[in-house]
């Protein structure tokens, strides 16, 4: 029988509440580092498979005019012989109202055409219930389009083609294109048809995008060497099949549309869980350093009658792995089951279906390193320091500091002031151990510091999408097929009831590129993503709002030549633009020259630049005309907005003028929404296991403080000290800490909010996160803490309110 | 007779605030094997610091203390551990057992640090042991389920564990109620008997019957040095 281990077992048993306690807190942690790691394997790995299995596209180079089908087959095949390209396919797409069954929806369709003979070998999608092609009158709708657009397949719905036709077509299947972000976060449906379907419906048999994988062997991942080749392959097309080449798309190599966001999302999913590793770090060594000083008497004893430290270090060694191997055992299925539950809603925002949620094979070991040796390595210093415990020092040991403490001695001159005794006493002890005291509010105040910061990044978010919301001054968006004059539809328009007022904007596609060079854009394949949105301001409107400047200045009204770039079009242009520089923009394939005149800060935006209206009218060489009609509604109600939109939609139809799409600026804020609410989520998320970690390392502390002043309370009960005088300073020193972390917090947080919202916003939208501190948060934490320490010391006081003097002074 | 304990010119300081104050003063005493002394003198006369030094607890600020056989201060504080379990028992004021351990364990735990009595014989030994001091019966009980003078004796039943030559006593009847005291003197008269050295930290005028040699301090110097006469 080894009676040390005996010892062990009986100390374990002895102090379960303590042990369980550190076990509970380090598996909490551990559990939430675990869950994020496997998580973060499982997403990796699945978005890149499953977005390489489409095959994308280095390269989209897009005609104006469009192709002949069979020119482009020919161009295609001409194209894969030439250096740098692997693969070459034609394409074409095109956006629609829809109606399913007759019945108009509110959102629009984005239809994706390929040839019928086109093998899908790259910019591929998945068929579902059929293989590709559609028979013609059929179309196979996107998996995630469904319940976006109310629609099942064998339902017939209605879209409008270029060419005005406006045929049903039979839902015959299901597509699935990890390729595109979800169908619900861009509120559009996904439609996908042969070319051969349109052909038989009258429309001309043409492809306007020609797709290009380019690389040697294998598609390459480096884009300014896709760009050389894509603007080559475009020269090429220009010169000898003597094609016009209207823009060269190069997206970001093998990166999802959704990776700004996935990044911002794992990003901070790594923030949180490497926070509540360091915090369940200073759990673990507060905790045992308590535990390990609890035991530095019986530490004493046992050196006295012949122990070696060697012996005594094996022994709380030992202790040390079982607390961890507890932790890490309990911690292994949660956080295996969290990322099981938490993944899918990952892949949902990047519209992947993943094939496996199994974790990678290395995160287990990573986790069980994390939990076995991390609180062994926190535990050493403590465990050595423990077990080099001399007899004297054991014996002078009376769980407080041996010497008074500057602090201390600071303290002790409030004794002068009219202060309750009670409470000067709780205030003067909070401060006895300062190393245990520094690791207790160290903890809290980290603990507390991520709350705040995670909560005021969410706020910053949510002050994005207000603002985003802010910017829309108008309630119904009327995307017109073509450029029409304002004054001529205006009367139309102001005619329909519930229109307040109307304006006429254009909002017009556009590429930005050098002189004498193609235009290049980084637009995805869904022509959004990645796209140069310009808009001209017309002169006297009351529907804008300008932008922050970040340089320069704002546009002179019906100024010429001047442009206005955000900071996502500065991101994501090719060439180093400057403020004054001047820049060659190609709108409908009329290209001219731009002097930069200021710089924008859009967050929540994508890629845009501003011109005046008189100044895109002198660039294209034409009137003022629009594409757009904004307007503003009587009432901001949605569905009294719809129904503006939807009025103003048969108004123009019935006038003669082509309506693309009408509707309200309610969808734009759902999109919006859309794309930042998994982060809000995340970020709220990681926060709370802050909580739970502060509130178990409170009371792991206060326990051991109190554990260890057991014959000093015992003294107190003997000079007639009543139970509740001692519960209630316990409890002050408890609430003392508490506070001290919450006032300490304060700075931490405002820089680790400064610093979080600068990497999730700098990675999602190009600009810091606006400066937000969630007072809401600080007031949440500091109460959480007040309650938590009330309750966590409320245990420990009680049971030293009960203790007898004869037990208190014969305490080991 | 041969030496037990050896204390040359022993002088230990403590620091007090910013200055030190000496606990021992330029101390040196022998004490032979087999015999039996009691320490005695007011608070704070340095009668423990004598006890902690002769255990190798407390170093000397400078002079020897040899015991055992050992130069205490020649020992680091592995070799004084290793030392003090094969060579001195202790026993303290307030028992100091392992509230963990029952109380045949605490006896037992010492043969496991020394490593000199065999593994088999250990169980057999610590039962020896507690019906020599009249606790046997409470062997496999928890410390706190024992009464003062019971727990005592356990101290005292595992100081003995060892069988070490020196027994080193801090008010070990400090705690104890008179009938209790008697007792446990008692118990250190008859080891003391059975040939071994101890040494024996106290207040209690009564031992004075019981001890051959009674050491007086004051301010941690011996005034008084002298041997009694011990009742048949």
């Amino acid at each position: 029988m080894n009676l040390m281990a005996v010892k062990l077992r009986r100390d374990l048993r002895a102090t379960w509440p303590r042990i369980t306690l550190m076990v509970v807190a380090i598996a909490v942690s551990l559990t939430a580092f675990s869950a994020v790691l496997y998580t973060w394997s499982v997403v990796s790995r699945e978005t890149e498979q499953a977005y390489l299995s489409t095959e994308p596209a280095s390269a989209t180079i897009r005609f104006f005019p469009a192709v002949d089908a069979d020119e482009m087959a020919a161009v295609a095949a001409e194209a894969r012989t030439r250096p740098g390209v692997i693969e070459a396919t034609g394409r074409t797409q095109f956006t629609s109202d829809i109606e399913v069954n007759g019945e108009p929806r509110d959102l629009q369709l984005q239809v994706f055409a390929a040839a019928p003979d086109d093998r899908l070998r790259m910019a591929r999608f998945f068929p579902r219930e059929r293989s590709w092609p559609p028979p013609p009158g059929e179309i196979y709708i996107g998996g995630d389009s469904l319940s976006l657009l109310d629609v099942s397949v064998g339902d017939a719905v209605t879209v409008r083609t270029p060419g005005g036709n406006e045929p049903a077509l039979r839902v015959a299947g299901t597509v699935y294109d990890p390729s595109l972000s979800p169908a619900p976060q861009e509120q559009t449906g996904r439609g996908y048809v042969s070319i051969a379907s349109l052909a038989a419906l009258g429309e001309p048999d043409v492809f306007d995008q020609l797709k290009l994988q380019l690389g040697d062997s294998t598609p390459s991942r480096d884009r300014e060497a896709i760009v050389a080749a894509a603007r080559e392959v475009g020269e090429w097309l220009q010169r000898e099949p003597g094609l016009t080449v209207r823009e060269v798309q190069v997206p970001e190599p093998y990166a999802h549309p959704h990776k700004g966001q996935a990044d911002a999302l794992l990003i901070a999913l790594l923030v949180g869980a490497a926070a509540a590793l360091l915090l369940s770090t200073v759990l673990v060594a507060n905790m045992l350093n308590g535990l390990f000083t609890q035991q530095i008497p019986q530490i004493g004893i046992m050196k006295a009658i012949g122990a070696r430290s060697t012996r005594i270090g094996r022994l709380y060694l030992v202790m040390t792995l079982l607390v961890a191997g507890a932790a890490t055992g309990l911690a292994l299925a949660p956080g295996i089951l969290i990322s099981r539950g938490f993944a899918p809603n990952v892949f949902g925002f990047l519209g992947i279906e993943s094939a496996s949620l199994t974790a990678a094979w290395w995160t287990i070991p990573a986790v069980l390193a994390a939990g076995l040796l991390l609180p062994l390595l926190m535990a050493l210093v403590p465990l050595v320091k423990a077990s080099r415990t001399t007899v004297r020092a054991a014996i002078d040991h009376r769980g407080l500091g041996g010497n008074p403490r500057v602090a201390t001695g600071l303290l002790a001159r409030l004794g002068r002031l009219r202060v309750n005794r009670g409470m000067l006493m709780a205030l003067r002890n909070t401060i006895r151990r300062p190393a245990r005291f520094a690791l207790a509010v160290g903890l809290l105040t980290g603990a507390g510091t991520m709350f705040v910061a995670g909560m005021s990044a969410r706020d910053g978010m949510n002050a994005v999408a207000a603002d985003s919301s802010d910017q829309l001054r108008w309630d119904v968006t009327v995307q017109l097929a073509g450029p029409v004059s304002v004054d001529a539809v205006s009367p139309l328009v102001a005619r329909v009831p519930g229109v307040a007022q109307v304006e006429g904007w254009t909002v017009t596609a556009a590429s930005l590129a050098g002189p004498g060079e193609l235009p290049l854009t980084r637009t995805y394949p869904d022509q959004g993503h990645g796209r140069l949105a310009v808009t001209a301001v017309p002169a006297g409107t009351t529907m804008f709002r300008v932008p922050a400047l970040r340089e320069g200045r704002w546009l002179a009204p019906g100024e010429t030549g001047a442009i206005v770039l955000n900071q996502v079009t500065l991101a994501n242009t090719d060439s180093d633009v400057r403020l004054g520089d001047t820049v060659e923009l190609s709108v409908d394939g009329e290209a001219g020259s731009w002097r930069v005149v200021g710089t924008a800060q859009e967050r929540g935006a994508t890629s845009g630049a501003y011109v005046t209206a008189e100044g895109l009218a002198d660039a294209t060489d034409q009137p003022v005309l629009s594409n757009t009609l904004r307007i503003v509604a009587d009432s901001q109600d949605e569905a009294a907005r719809q129904a503006v939109a939807d009025a103003v939609d048969a108004q123009l139809t019935g006038a003669g003028v082509e309506v693309r799409s009408a509707e309200s600026t309610g969808r734009q804020e759902a999109s919006t929404g859309g794309h930042l609410e998994p982060i809000l989520v995340i970020l709220l998320a990681t926060a709370l296991p802050m909580g739970v970690i502060g509130c178990i390392g409170l009371a792991s502390t206060m326990g051991a403080n109190v554990l260890e002043r057991v014959r000093e309370l015992g003294v107190m009960h003997a000079i007639g000290a009543r139970p509740k005088v001692v519960r209630r300073i316990v409890v002050a020193e408890g609430v003392f800490i508490a506070l001290a972390s919450c006032l300490l917090a304060v700075l931490p947080a405002l820089g680790v909010t400064a610093a979080l919202g600068a990497l999730l916003g700098n990675t999602f939208m190009y600009a810091p996160l606006p400066y937000r501190i969630s007072i809401l948060a600080a007031v949440v934490w500091t109460v959480l803490m007040v309650l938590g320490a009330w309750l966590a010391t409320d245990a420990a006081a009680t049971r030293a309110s009960r203790l007898t003097v004869r037990e208190a002074l014969a305490y080991l | 007779m041969e030496h037990s304990i050896v204390v040359s010119d022993v002088v230990k300081m403590y620091p007090l605030g910013a200055g030190k104050v000496t606990a021992v003063d330029h101390l040196s005493i022998d004490i032979e094997q087999g015999e039996f002394v009691a320490i005695v003198g007011r608070s704070g006369s340095g009668k423990t610091t004598l006890l902690n030094l002769l255990a190798g607890i407390d170093r000397p600020s400078s002079g020897t203390v040899r015991a055992a056989g050992a130069d205490l201060g020649s020992l680091s504080e592995s070799g004084l551990a290793a030392w003090r379990g094969r060579n001195v028992g202790l026993v303290f004021q307030f028992f100091q057992l392992l509230p963990t351990l029952t109380v045949a364990e605490n006896v037992m735990l010492p043969m496991d640090f020394a490593r000199k009595v065999p593994v088999r014989e250990r169980h057999g030994r610590a039962r020896r042991l507690l019906e020599r001091v009249g606790i046997a019966d409470q062997a496999d009980k928890l410390p706190a389920t024992l009464s003062g003078g019971q727990q005592q004796r356990a101290a005292i039943a595992r100081a003995l564990a060892n069988d070490p030559p020196i027994l080193l006593a801090d008010e070990p009847t400090g705690n104890l109620d008179s009938s209790t005291a008697e007792a446990v003197l008692k118990l250190f008269a008859d080891l003391n008997a059975d040939g071994r050295t101890i040494v024996v930290v106290t207040h209690e005028r009564d031992i004075r019957s019981m001890v051959g040699r009674e050491v007086t301090l004051v301010d941690g110097r011996v005034v008084q040095d002298g041997r009694t006469e011990v009742p048949a």
